[in-house]
């Protein structure tokens, strides 16, 4: 039998059918894709894809399957992020129109974003540092995006920016040499463990910097 | 006590009717319908992760979801302002 003795029976017996529902689900959203002539449609069926790839990767049912959704969960984010751009500024191209760089249904003046992002911001990165690894990392992006969409991000001088890419790669190389040394040294596995901890906690709360591009891009039209 | 299956196989049958309603369902020809109806699928996900015990992959689908789907409004409302057909 391939399936190692850990795995429970439960999730073996399972496997199955998740695995035809995410190819079920998989096929309907690809029909429907290439059915589709509109690009906004086709990337609104995008998401259903990823939903497939979702319940694939879970059907392994075990702590790897934990590790990857992670990881596919930011892809899939940064994938229509970047694609829903490229659409926008190629009918903006197209038009020659203008529009607001983000269309908000009310005023945003209000009192407390004035006052609170400083305190609010600065408990949610602690928090982050304190929890460290992808969650602290999420937590502590919150705090950094709050704070930037409060103080309007078309404020921020944007070699800040740049700076902030600069540090998501190099937390990136940390968090691989931390991997290599529990590999090639795994009686310091502790070192390792730290290093591709906090490497992981800088990469993910810096992926505002994928937001600090498009700002960046919106400077330069203006 | 129910059985965990139950949760597993609600899950699917909420991720495949909601993939047949985001394709082909009724009022589909609107952007933000079809936004909507994507949360079905979603939900789906969400019980398949729970009756797995995967608690960091469903509460990073769960946050996911809301900015994907605050980034589709946002992509609809702005080529609408651009009068770009949708």
């Amino acid at each position: 039998m391939i399936v190692p003795e850990v795995v429970p029976a439960i999730t073996v017996s399972l496997f199955l059918p998740a695995l035809y529902v995410a190819l079920i689900v998989g096929f309907i959203a690809l029909l429907g894709i290439s059915f589709q002539k509109k690009d906004v449609h086709a990337l609104i069926l995008t998401d259903i894809v990823g939903v497939a790839m979702l319940i694939i990767v879970a059907a392994v049912g075990t702590d790897l399957a934990e590790a990857l959704i992670l990881p596919g969960l930011v892809v899939e984010l940064a994938e229509i992020m970047a694609i829903s751009e490229i659409l926008m500024s190629r009918e903006m191209r197209k038009t020659g129109k203008k529009v607001s760089f983000m269309p908000m249904p009310i005023k945003m003046d209000m009192e407390i974003l004035k006052t609170a992002p400083n305190f609010l911001s600065l408990v949610l990165i602690v928090y982050g540092i304190f929890l460290t690894g992808f969650t602290g990392g999420a937590v502590a992006g919150v705090g950094i995006l709050f704070y930037a969409l409060a103080r309007k991000s078309r404020g921020l001088p944007f070699q800040l920016w740049e700076g902030v890419s600069g540090i998501s790669g190099v937390a990136w190389c940390i968090w691989l040499a931390g991997f290599l040394i529990l590999f090639v040294a795994p009686e310091i596995w502790l070192l390792g463990l730290l290093m591709s901890s906090f490497g992981i906690l800088l990469k993910v709360a810096s992926k505002m910097g994928l937001i600090g591009v498009l700002g960046r891009e919106e400077f330069k039209r203006n | 006590m129910l059985e965990m299956q139950i949760w597993f196989y609600t899950g699917c049958a909420l991720v495949i009717l909601g993939t047949i309603g985001t394709v082909i369902g009724p009022g589909v020809k609107d952007p933000i319908v079809r936004i909507l109806n994507t949360e079905i699928p979603a939900v789906g996900v969400s019980l398949i992760f729970l009756s797995y015990n995967h608690v960091l992959a469903l509460l990073t689908f769960i946050a996911a979801t809301v900015i994907i789907t605050l980034i589709l409004l946002r992509a609809v409302v702005r080529l609408e302002e651009m009068g770009a057909e949708v």
